[in-house]
């Protein structure tokens, strides 16, 4: 084929893509600025949420805030750590401490081998009343790349005994797989609920409704889904 | 034209890879979040988008005008394309994808690429730099030539 065809046919493609991508921009930016329209958009989104939070952690906040939060994450996933060390602070300061939110986590265990150990910890210190100290300590500590040896064995080992964790108990849990079939239920019931990425976020209102996002999204991005479902 | 697709190319990188690197948010609105330590990731991805919009449209010119080969211009989309999947997270629905596929072959693959984000970056942007010199060099001894 003619080198001038191909270069006029790529162009013609090129322009077409960021046409495309350029009128759905534009699209959503008219409706960031149309707060009604955005709220519309909210209220329009199917209410009764299905997810079965069962397996879950422990609710972090009061059981009858009037919002719940869930967060799909990895405990090796780095994106789940930025949002951990920036936007999380700031939404439990103003929604979660004040009554409004509580946060949920909900295991998406897929980046290797270690990632669902960590999470079967998570809940063998939930045993032991220290389901959220041990979370805080596994995005605290996380530390390279997925299945480096940050959350060995050995590491999930020494945060237990870091929170003064009976170790007995700790071992026995773990040596037993008590919670393997738990996380395989939490990683279920979020590809039952099409996160396909880590953090993934839904934001559920008492009447049912629901918003989901997924990445590192900024506070304002939380702040502005709850105010308009409060 | 060379010019609309100079822009055309810098569109269709940036956009893209600001989304897969989650810098930039489409949904619930579309929103930019750059955070304090990975401003240099997203510095270096303003940069490859750009010297792909310079060098790709450059070569185009150069086998049009000059009738020349296209080793050049195979180099800046190796470039780009290096640039392109370097440090693309390997959390994000892509990396989710691969991983469940293929399993931890794939994990590991996605975890290079995201570990050695900023070499292959850095390596990629010194490919795009390399064939904007010597394009650069060709173009204009050849206008001379002729």
């Amino acid at each position: 084929m003619n080198k001038k065809v191909i270069v006029s046919i790529t162009f013609v493609v090129l322009v077409i893509v960021v046409a495309v991508s350029f009128s759905s921009y534009q699209a959503n930016l008219l409706e960031m600025h149309d707060k009604t329209k955005y709220l519309e958009k909210i209220a329009a989104k199917t209410a009764s949420p299905l997810i079965n939070l069962e397996s879950g952690s422990p609710p972090l906040g009061s059981d009858a805030a009037p919002i719940t939060i869930v967060e799909f994450g990895d405990y090796q996933c780095e994106a789940c750590y930025h949002w951990f060390h920036t936007t999380r602070t700031t939404l439990i300061d103003n929604y979660i401490e004040t009554g409004k939110a509580k946060l949920v986590f909900v295991d998406l265990p897929f980046l290797g081998r270690h990632s669902p150990i960590a999470a079967e910890a998570s809940y063998c210190a939930e045993d032991q009343g220290k389901y959220w100290e041990y979370h805080t300590m596994l995005y605290t500590f996380q530390d390279g790349p997925p299945d480096s040896g940050w959350a060995n064995l050995d590491r999930l080992n020494s945060f237990a005994f870091s929170l003064d964790m009976n170790m007995d108990e700790f071992n026995e849990c773990m040596d037993s797989s008590k919670y393997k079939k738990r996380v395989k239920a939490n990683y279920d019931e979020s590809v039952k609920n099409n996160a396909r990425s880590t953090p993934t976020f839904m934001i559920i209102s008492q009447d049912g409704m629901t918003e989901k996002f997924s990445g590192s999204q900024p506070y304002s991005v939380f702040a502005a889904s709850i105010e308009s479902m409060l | 034209m060379h010019v609309m697709l100079a822009i055309t190319i810098f569109v269709c990188m940036f956009i893209p890879l600001s989304i897969l690197s989650e810098f930039l948010f489409i949904e619930p609105f579309v929103i930019f979040h750059v955070i304090e330590d990975r401003i240099v990731s997203f510095a270096l991805i303003a940069f490859i988008s750009l010297m792909s919009a310079i060098v790709i449209p450059m070569n185009i010119y150069r086998i049009r005008t000059l009738q020349k080969s296209m080793t050049k211009i195979s180099g800046s989309v190796l470039g780009s394309i290096i640039g392109a999947s370097a440090g693309i997270c390997s959390c994000g629905p892509i990396g989710f994808s691969i991983i469940s596929t293929f399993g931890t072959v794939a994990g590991t693959a996605t975890a290079f690429l995201t570990n050695y984000e900023m070499p292959l970056r850095l390596a990629s942007l010194g490919l795009l730099c390399l064939v904007y010199y010597t394009t650069a060099k060709s173009i204009s001894i050849e206008c001379k030539t002729r």
